[in-house]
């Protein structure tokens, strides 16, 4: 089975559109690995929006800790003893993850790690055995 | 439709700033700041760096003055027209003139379009761009004698009546064989026209614009902005723009203009307002 990990930035979206597209990088790494996933699983999750002062949410100094913590976690490709109990607090959204309980990944490829507007994104795609 | 500006082509909802630039030493605007050939040069590469896509290259002034026949209008004109043209190979070069010589050693020279200030005085300007493959710009005087100022003029409507000329200009020039797809209609704000009469053709700029012929306005530091402010040449940009954006939400096309940067920036400002443009670069909320 083929799963892969997006956030759900709005930007993405047709109707938000600029002109100058300002995730140009993040858009063709979801593409790429939507492109990939085929019938696959899409999960949509992203880490905390509050990584900078400019950040969405303000800067919040246990951001980076989550996010690193989550970060290596999706590059393992197990998310087993994961403490997202902060997520809420720190505008994570990881509600779709829980579609990964018990989903563990035998090959892992990380497309994309950024967080351009000080929101944590990454583009993650997991081969997992059925 | 597509509109074909003699060697470049522009998408139907392309907006464009037409930048003026004077070959003349007393424009009411510049006052001669351009007369000198290095300087009118160095404005184009100015305009260009600032987003122009089109110039309009003048050697005579609109209003009365001094005469300057056909010779002297060519001096001034045709051979700067082939230095820009040698030094801005994409560039669109309009020729405000409205003898038929002039306009053809013009188009010999580079130059893309007619701008034909004057409504029509001389007939065989369409014959000009006809053969040159040019763009015309059609205007509305009321058809006073180019050079004059208005003198009570009244009109019944002078929108309907700018409405029926220049698309009348227009079926004109189609008929002379130029490109349907280079034809501007322009309803000349303050030519053959008093305060109220500019004033109303800004209003109802839309009854143009629904001619489906695209709509050039020339506001730029006019008459009837300084009237309509009491303030001199000088201290109407502030007005410009202001009849600048009830222009671009009427759908206006072309913007000749004196000042570029202000102008391209309020005329996309209204046409992302009004859900025609995209916004530049958006991210605040979406990230």
């Amino acid at each position: 089975m083929r799963v892969a990990i997006v956030p759900g930035v709005p930007a993405l979206r047709p109707e938000y559109a600029s002109i100058e597209d300002p995730v140009p990088e993040l858009r063709a790494a979801v593409a790429e690995a939507t492109r990939w996933l085929g019938s696959g699983r899409l999960v949509v999750a992203n880490g905390s929006a509050k990584r900078t002062e400019k950040a969405p949410g303000y800067f919040d100094d246990r951001a980076a800790a989550f996010d690193e913590a989550l970060g290596a976690a999706l590059r393992a490709g197990d998310l087993a003893g994961l403490d997202l109990s902060l997520a809420g607090e720190l505008w994570a959204d990881v509600a779709g993850l829980t579609a990964l309980a018990g989903v563990r990944a035998t090959e892992v490829q990380v497309d994309y790690d950024d967080a351009p507007y000080g929101v944590q994104y990454w583009v993650v795609r997991w081969q997992c055995t059925p | 439709m597509t509109l074909k500006l003699g060697r470049r082509s522009f998408a139907d909802d392309a907006t464009l700033m037409m930048a003026i630039v004077n070959r003349t030493p007393d424009s009411f605007y510049d006052k001669g700041a351009t007369w000198a050939e290095d300087k009118a040069f160095d404005r184009v590469a100015q305009v260009v760096a600032e987003g122009a896509e089109i110039v309009d290259i003048g050697g005579i002034k609109a209003a009365p003055g001094a005469f300057i026949d056909e010779d002297e209008e060519k001096d001034r004109v045709v051979g700067f027209v082939a230095r820009v043209r040698a030094a801005h190979p994409d560039l669109v070069i309009s020729v405000d003139t409205w003898r038929a010589p002039v306009a053809r050693a013009a188009c010999e020279a580079g130059a893309d379009i007619l701008n034909d200030a004057w409504g029509g005085a001389d007939p065989e300007l369409v014959d000009v761009a006809a053969e040159y493959d040019a763009a015309i710009i059609c205007t509305h005087t009321g058809g006073v004698t180019p050079r004059t100022r208005p003198f009570r003029i009244e009109y019944d409507d002078v929108v309907a009546s700018a409405v029926a000329d220049t698309t009348a200009y227009a079926r004109r020039a189609i008929a002379a064989g130029v490109d349907p797809s280079s034809v501007v209609i322009d309803p000349a704000h303050d030519f053959g026209k008093n305060t109220f009469h500019s004033l109303e053709l800004t209003r109802r700029l839309d009854e143009l614009v629904a001619t489906g012929f695209p709509v050039l306005v020339s506001l730029s530091n006019k008459d009837f902005v300084g009237e309509t402010l009491d303030l001199p040449v000088g201290e109407r940009l502030i007005g410009t723009l202001a009849a600048t954006a009830i222009s671009a939400l009427a759908g206006a096309r072309i913007y000749r203009v004196h000042e570029v940067v202000e102008t391209r920036q309020v005329v996309d400002m209204v046409n992302t307002i009004a859900g025609r443009r995209r916004p530049q670069r958006a991210i605040r909320g979406l990230a």
